[in-house]
């Protein structure tokens, strides 16, 4: 690995990007359908409304005020939206709020 | 039963302390170790016979991966390891397939560790500052598992177990006859989700004590 990057470093930049198109457009097409993804939390009837608080403070790093407020979103209109970004980053999020029992699910935002 | 409270002593210098009896404490014991066994974790307090049984680890784990493959049959291990995409099957399958032996070993390790503390004598359950959390998920998992048998699926369910459950207590000191016929294990069971839920809430209580 280390040797690989020394010489690819060594190696003039002009002379490398001019060698890329194919791999370029690889990179848009997995930009395109990556797209921006949503975390979403449901509302369950298990759950207790401080606990549901305390994991999105001390997960997402909310204030108290704002966890509760989203918290409250949950309770009253089903669901909330906790986070967006690239799936990946939605996956890590869905995989923590499943370790602590909420019911978070993933989408695209454009549905 | 007494929930949890704030303490701090000389062995453990900030921690939440709940007062169990006897009887109480091995309800609940049972329960952590039934969850564990339903997440698919071996026996708590046999785990050494269970090793010896000639399983490869390789096999295991394999296993482990064969059931991630789709979502569990058992509806209370859904509610524990849901779908995390239910309008998209590959992004729920790929999801799962990734995550769910990550998730099952942290949930069955923290229910292990809540089925140790509880098999300490005394009616004492000691949890140190550094465990509150992870023991407060853990009764949400088993909380998840008693509702999914208990059928509760909406908030109003969960009132009207709540109310059910005052009912019966009412009507076992005898201060009202009961209007209907309660199956006694759904009675049963609803007592145990609802004094679990208490104590999650006191333990909740301790550990948003500063929250600002």
């Amino acid at each position: 690995m280390r040797l690989v990057s020394l010489a690819s470093a060594a190696r003039p930049y002009p002379e490398n990007v001019s060698t890329q198109p194919l791999i370029a457009s690889d990179v848009d097409v997995a930009t395109r359908t990556g797209d921006v993804w949503i975390t979403l939390v449901w509302n369950d009837p298990v759950n207790l409304m401080s606990y549901v608080t305390h994991v999105f403070q001390s997960y997402f790093g909310w204030s108290r005020a704002e966890a509760e407020r989203r918290m409250h979103e949950v309770h009253e209109k089903g669901k909330t939206v906790v986070s967006s970004g690239a799936r990946e980053r939605m996956e890590v999020d869905v995989q923590a709020m499943h370790g602590f029992g909420l019911w978070a699910t993933l989408q695209t935002s454009g549905e | 039963m007494r929930g949890f409270q704030a303490v701090a002593d000389v062995t453990e210098p900030d921690a939440a302390v709940a007062e169990l009896d006897a009887e109480e404490r091995a309800v609940i014991a049972r329960v952590v170790a039934d969850v564990g066994l339903l997440l698919g974790g071996e026996p708590f307090g046999m785990e050494s016979e269970v090793v010896d049984d000639g399983e490869d680890p390789v096999f295991r784990y394999l296993r482990g991966l064969e059931n991630a493959l789709t979502d569990p049959a058992d509806p209370a291990v859904l509610r524990v390891l849901p779908n995390a995409a239910p309008d998209d099957r590959e992004v729920a399958d790929e999801f799962r397939r990734f995550t769910e032996p990550e998730l099952r070993t942290l949930k069955v390790d923290r229910l292990r560790r809540i089925w140790h503390a509880l098999s300490d004598d005394g009616p004492e359950w000691v949890v140190p500052a550094a465990e509150a959390m992870d023991t407060a998920a853990a009764l949400t998992d088993i909380r998840l598992v008693l509702a999914s048998r208990l059928g509760l699926e909406t908030d109003e369910d969960a009132a009207e177990l709540h109310a059910r459950i005052d009912r019966a207590h009412d009507s076992s000191t005898g201060a009202h006859a009961a209007h209907e016929a309660e199956n006694p294990e759904r009675v049963w069971l609803g007592m145990l989700y609802e004094a679990l839920t208490w104590l999650q809430e006191s333990l909740m209580s301790y550990v948003m004590r500063d929250d600002v």
